[in-house]
C-alpha cells in the first residue's frame, strides 16, 4: 500500500501540494487525475524519494520514504514523464545494469531479464542500442526497466503520452496483468477513456489537494454528470466551469 | 573478501559499469581526448625542431666573387654568423638559387682604388623573395660596418686625427641566450600542458554525464535507483577521470616516444626522463585527474543547460594554466612543503623535476597526493548534496 499522509510542498514559496492525503490499496490500479500544474508529478516524485515533502509523511509498503528512501526504491518501479534512455547502451545492457543496480544477480537476474523480454515483446529490440527508438519503443524499454526487479509497487507518470495505438494497448494489457498478479499501481493520466478502462479507483487532484476519490462510476454519480470528463471538470473546477464544457 | 566480491558484483559495480560504458562509447569525447593528447606532444616536437632549424638558419652563406681583388676581405668577413666561400667566378642568380643566401662581387681594380684612398664599389646580390636573404644581408652589413669603421679609423689616424671624432661610441649587441636555456623554456611548458590535457580530455565526458544526463532526462531515472548519492557521483567521477587520465597518459607516452626524434641535444637538453620517472608521472596525475573530474561534474551539475556547462568548463580548463603562469610570473618560491600540498602547483613542480630526471621525495608525493584526494572526497560529498537539489529535477 502507498500511504500519503497530509503532505505539503512549496517551490520558492509557491505552494504546490497542500495537505495532500490519500491511500493506494494493494493489488489495485489507481489513477491520479489532474490538470497541468495540479501537483501530480511533484506528488509522484515525493513518493519515489526524489523530492522531500515540507511536511507530512509518505509510506510505501509500510516504509517511510523520508527515513529510508533506498529501501522504498527497492520495492518501487517508476516510469517517468518523458523519460530518457542511455542511447549508447543496448536494451539488454540497459536492463541488465538497472537490474544489477536493484541488487539482482545470477539466476534471478537472468530470470527477470527473460520475464521482461517476453512480457513486453522486446526480442526485436534486445541487442539494439536505444538511439533512434520510437516513442513506443522507448516506453516499452522504460517499463521493462521499471519492472525488471519485480517491484511490489509501480508508479507511472502519464505513461501513454505520445504512444501509438498498439503501444498504448500493450501498455494497458501489461498493467492489467500486473494488477492481477498483485502489483499496486498508481498512474497519472489526462486520457479519460484510459482511466475508465484501467483504473479501479480514481483520485482527482486540483490546486495541490485531492478534491474527489472513488471508482469512476462513483465519481460520475457524485458529480451528478453523465461522463468522467464532466465529473472531473466539476470536481476540479466547480459546477460553473463544468457547465461551460460542451457536452 | 566476501565484501569485495559483493561490491564487485553488486549495485555499485553495475553503476560504475554503466558510467564507464557510457563514457568510453562516446565517440565525440574520445575523439576530442585523443586529438588533444596527441596534438600537444606533436606541437612540442615540432617546436623543438623549429628551434633547432632557426638556430641552424642563424648561419648565412655568402659567395664572394672576385676575392682575388680583395684578399683580406674574405678573411675579415668570416665569423659573426657568416660562412664565406671565395669563388673565382659564377653567376650571382644561379648561386642565389643554389646554396647561397647572398652574393658579394668584388670588381677588378678594387685593390688599386682602395689603396689610393678611393671608394671602390662592392656589388651585393640578394634575392628579396627569399626569407633568408634579409638575415644574411644584416649579417654582412654588420661585418662590413665593423670593417669599414676599422678602415676609416686607420685612414683618419694616418692623417693625424683622433678616430673618436668620427665614432664617439661603438655598440655591440650580444645575445646571451644559449640553446640550453631556450630548450628549458620549451620543457617548462610540458607540466602545464599535461595538466591542461587532463582538463580537455575529460571535458566532453563530464558535461555528458552530468548536464547531458539531466537534459536527456535520464538522470531522474538513475536517482530513483537504490544507490546513495555519493556513489552516483563517485562512479561518474571515476568514469570521467579515466578519460582525462588516459588522455594525459597518452600525451605522456607520445611525448616520451617522440623524444628520440626531437633534437634535444642540439637544444642543450639532456634526455633524462627515465621509465620509472614516466610511471611516477602517470601515477601522480591520477589524484589530479579525479579532482579535475569531480570539479567539472560539480560545475556542470550547477549549470543551467548542456551549453551552459560547456561554456563554464571551457573557461575552467584555462584557469589552471593561467594560475600556474601567474605563480611563475610572481616569482613565488614554489619549492616549499606547503606548495607541494596545493593541488595543481604540487603536481606541476613534481612533473618539472621528473622530466629532467630529478627525484621527488616519496613522502612529498604521498602527502601532496593525499591532500588532493582529500579534496576529491569533499567534492564528492558536495556532489551528493547537489543531487538533492530540486532545481536538478525541475530542469527535466
Amino acid at each position: 500500500m502507498i500511504e500519503v499522509n497530509s503532505i505539503s510542498k512549496a517551490f520558492a514559496g509557491r505552494p504546490v501540494l497542500r495537505e495532500l492525503d490519500f491511500r493506494v490499496p494493494d493489488g489495485r490500479i489507481t489513477a491520479l487525475l489532474g490538470a497541468n500544474g495540479a501537483g501530480k508529478t511533484s506528488c509522484l516524485r515525493i513518493i519515489g524519494g526524489l523530492l522531500r515533502a515540507d511536511s507530512g509523511t509518505v509510506r510505501v509498503g509500510g516504509i517511510d520514504v523520508a527515513r529510508d528512501p533506498l529501501a522504498v526504491q527497492r520495492q518501487l518501479g517508476v516510469v517517468g514523464d518523458r523519460e530518457g534512455l542511455y542511447e549508447r547502451l543496448t536494451v539488454e545492457e540497459y536492463l541488465t545494469l538497472f537490474a544489477r543496480m536493484q541488487g539482482l544477480a545470477g539466476a534471478a537476474l537472468r530470470e527477470s531479464l527473460e520475464y521482461v523480454r517476453r512480457e513486453l515483446e522486446l526480442e526485436p529490440l534486445w541487442r539494439r542500442r536505444t538511439r533512434g527508438f520510437s516513442q513506443g519503443e522507448r516506453m516499452k524499454v522504460s517499463l521493462a526497466r521499471a519492472l525488471v526487479h519485480r517491484p511490489q509497487h509501480l508508479i507511472l507518470d502519464e505513461p501513454t503520452r505520445g504512444l501509438d495505438v498498439l503501444a498504448a494497448r500493450l501498455l494497458r494489457r501489461t498493467l492489467l496483468r500486473l494488477r492481477d498478479a498483485g502489483t499496486t499501481i498508481l498512474f497519472s493520466s489526462h486520457v479519460m477513456s484510459e482511466v475508465l478502462e484501467l483504473s479501479d479507483s480514481v483520485l482527482v487532484m486540483a490546486r495541490g489537494c485531492i478534491v474527489g476519490s472513488g471508482t469512476p462510476q462513483a465519481l460520475i454519480r457524485e458529480a451528478g454528470c453523465s461522463n468522467l470528463e464532466d465529473a472531473f471538470v466539476a470536481l476540479a473546477y466547480g459546477d460553473r466551469q463544468a457547465g461551460e464544457v460542451p457536452a | 573478501m566476501n565484501r569485495l566480491t559483493e561490491i564487485l558484483r553488486g549495485p555499485t559495480a553495475a553503476l560504475l559499469h554503466k558510467e564507464f560504458l557510457e563514457a568510453w562509447r562516446d565517440r565525440r569525447a574520445l575523439w576530442m581526448a585523443v586529438c588533444f593528447s596527441l596534438l600537444f606532444p606533436a606541437m612540442l616536437a615540432g617546436g623543438s625542431i623549429f628551434m633547432v632549424k632557426k638556430q641552424a638558419e642563424e648561419i648565412s652563406r655568402l659567395a664572394l666573387l672576385g676575392s682575388a681583388s680583395a684578399p683580406l676581405l674574405e678573411q675579415r668577413l668570416r665569423g659573426g654568423g657568416l660562412e664565406v666561400d671565395a669563388l673565382a667566378e659564377g653567376d650571382p642568380a644561379e648561386l642565389l638559387a643554389g646554396d647561397y643566401d647572398i652574393v658579394l662581387w668584388v670588381q677588378e681594380g678594387f685593390a688599386e682604388e682602395y689603396r689610393n684612398f678611393g671608394a671602390p664599389p662592392l656589388y651585393l646580390y640578394i634575392d628579396s623573395s627569399s626569407s633568408s636573404s634579409p638575415r644574411a644581408q644584416r649579417h654582412l652589413q654588420e661585418r662590413l660596418g665593423a670593417l669599414q669603421q676599422l678602415v676609416v679609423q686607420q685612414r683618419v689616424t694616418a692623417r693625424g686625427l683622433a678616430p673618436q671624432l668620427l665614432a664617439p661610441w661603438r655598440l655591440e649587441v650580444r645575445d646571451v641566450s644559449t640553446p640550453s636555456r631556450r630548450g628549458a623554456v620549451l620543457l617548462a611548458m610540458v607540466p602545464g600542458l599535461l595538466i591542461l590535457t587532463l582538463f580537455v580530455a575529460s571535458l566532453a565526458t563530464s558535461v555528458d554525464t552530468s548536464a547531458g544526463e539531466r537534459e536527456r532526462l535520464s538522470l531522474e531515472t538513475l536517482l530513483l535507483q537504490p544507490l546513495p548519492g555519493w556513489q552516483v557521483i563517485l562512479a561518474k567521477t571515476l568514469a570521467v577521470a579515466s578519460m582525462g587520465w588516459a588522455g594525459a597518459l597518452l600525451a605522456l607516452v607520445a611525448l616520451v616516444s617522440l623524444m628520440p626524434l626531437m633534437p634535444l641535444a642540439e637544444l642543450g637538453i639532456q634526455q633524462a626522463t627515465t621509465l620509472s620517472g614516466v610511471l611516477t608521472m602517470g601515477l601522480l596525475l591520477l589524484p589530479l585527474a579525479l579532482l579535475v573530474a569531480v570539479v567539472q561534474i560539480l560545475l556542470a551539475l550547477r549549470s543551467g543547460s548542456f551549453k551552459d556547462a560547456q561554456t563554464q568548463l571551457s573557461i575552467l580548463q584555462v584557469a589552471p594554466v593561467l594560475l600556474l603562469m601567474m605563480l611563475d610570473m610572481s616569482r613565488v618560491e614554489l619549492g616549499g612543503f606547503f606548495w607541494q600540498l596545493v593541488p595543481l602547483v604540487g603536481q606541476q613542480q613534481w612533473l618539472k623535476a621528473l622530466l629532467v630526471g630529478e627525484s621527488v621525495p616519496a613522502a612529498t608525493l604521498l602527502a601532496g597526493s593525499a591532500a588532493t584526494l582529500l579534496l576529491v572526497a569533499v567534492a564528492i560529498r558536495l556532489g551528493a548534496r547537489a543531487l538533492q537539489r530540486e532545481a536538478l529535477l525541475s530542469a527535466a
